[in-house]
């Protein structure tokens, strides 16, 4: 019985100490906090972002893992959605950049001064594919 | 006294076809004799052929036997790159309207369906509804009041990334994909530099 709950606590551990360095690496490799903190110049409040992504995956990986009913305002949905949103274009965006598609793109066919309408296209059809997708394609 | 030159070559220089290179072109000299180095800088050092294709690599070592073809007596201080890539630009070619539309609507349907795969593979609807129900406590299919603002910050996010809003810029430093556009056009001009200077590699013959 005790060796039960001590495996347990251990497997529960190791399992969460791996995902966890895991999703660290993640963001680390993709940039996306140098990158907001460049945009806004807060070099020092460094470490208090760094909090703000442990304590944003603990308290998402806790609700997930409960069943916790806030009972808010169904309008409190509409920043969450927005700032979830945000944070997904910046990974997807961070993603196509590790994969080196630009550079290719501009040097290939010679569109290097178009490049931002290029890229336009890649955020409005994120937005689309997006709208699309949760307004007439789940129903189907 | 014997007099010295400082010569520093110049990274990246662009020539037209059969243009003849002179040391000028593609190099900044200092020295203490103003008549001498207008002397210097008309010395030709390259005509481009059309053998050439569009780069040429000059090295300092060319350039220094030019220097002492003219007068050995110089003494040369060479500073910065050894070698110069010369681009030689030919006819621009136009890229076309609907070229340019195609690879458009390309990167605007093919990230529009990525998204769409993305969010089938993560479950993101199950996890928008599991969203909505903790939040509200009340069930809902479709929670767009969370989907809609998530989608318009996908865009958001996208742009802010990359630091532009169509022409505008949001600050001065450069953006992540202008760097990255940087790196590559370094990594080939060094892979040029090694591979189109004769001098640069020497193999050992055996038939």
């Amino acid at each position: 019985m005790t060796i039960d709950v001590i495996l347990t606590i251990m497997i529960g551990l190791a399992g969460g100490l791996a995902v966890g360095s895991g999703f660290v690496a993640f963001i680390v490799v993709l940039g996306v906090i140098p990158r907001l903190t460049q945009l806004t110049k807060t070099m020092k409040w460094i470490h208090a972002y760094e909090w703000a992504v442990v304590s944003g995956a603990l308290t998402g990986g806790w609700i997930s893992l409960r069943d916790t009913v806030l009972s808010l305002s169904k309008y409190l949905l509409i920043p969450l959605g927005l700032f979830s949103g945000v944070f997904i274009g910046m990974l997807a965006a961070a993603l196509t950049e590790v994969l080196n598609v630009w550079p290719i793109l501009a040097k290939r066919i010679g569109v290097a001064e178009k490049i931002v309408i290029l890229l336009m296209a890649i955020a409005f059809g994120k937005v689309f594919g997006s709208l699309f997708h949760w307004i007439y394609f789940v129903n189907h | 006294m014997e007099k010295t030159v400082f010569i520093r070559l110049r990274n990246r220089v662009q020539v037209h076809p059969n243009a003849d290179v002179c040391i000028g072109d593609i190099a900044q000299m200092i020295i203490n004799d103003p008549e001498l180095i207008e002397k210097l800088k008309k010395i030709r050092i390259y005509q481009i052929k059309a053998s050439d294709k569009n780069i040429v690599i000059i090295d300092m070592m060319k350039v220094v036997e030019a220097i002492l073809d003219f007068d050995s007596s110089l003494d040369i201080q060479t500073i910065g790159p050894a070698q110069t890539i010369i681009e030689v630009v030919y006819k621009k070619r136009n890229l076309t309207n609907l070229y340019f539309a195609l690879i458009w609507l390309l990167l605007f349907i093919g990230s529009a369906l990525a998204i769409m795969n993305f969010h089938e593979d993560v479950s993101m609807q199950k996890v928008h509804q599991r969203l909505y129900t903790i939040i509200t406590g009340e069930k809902a299919d479709k929670p767009l009041l969370f989907q809609i603002p998530y989608s318009i910050g996908l865009g958001i996010g996208m742009i802010l990334f990359f630091n532009h809003v169509f022409r505008k810029r949001i600050n001065e430093e450069p953006s992540p994909l202008e760097v990255e556009m940087f790196n590559y056009q370094q990594a080939i001009d060094q892979y040029v530099i090694v591979n189109e200077n004769k001098e640069s590699m020497r193999r050992i013959h055996d038939d």
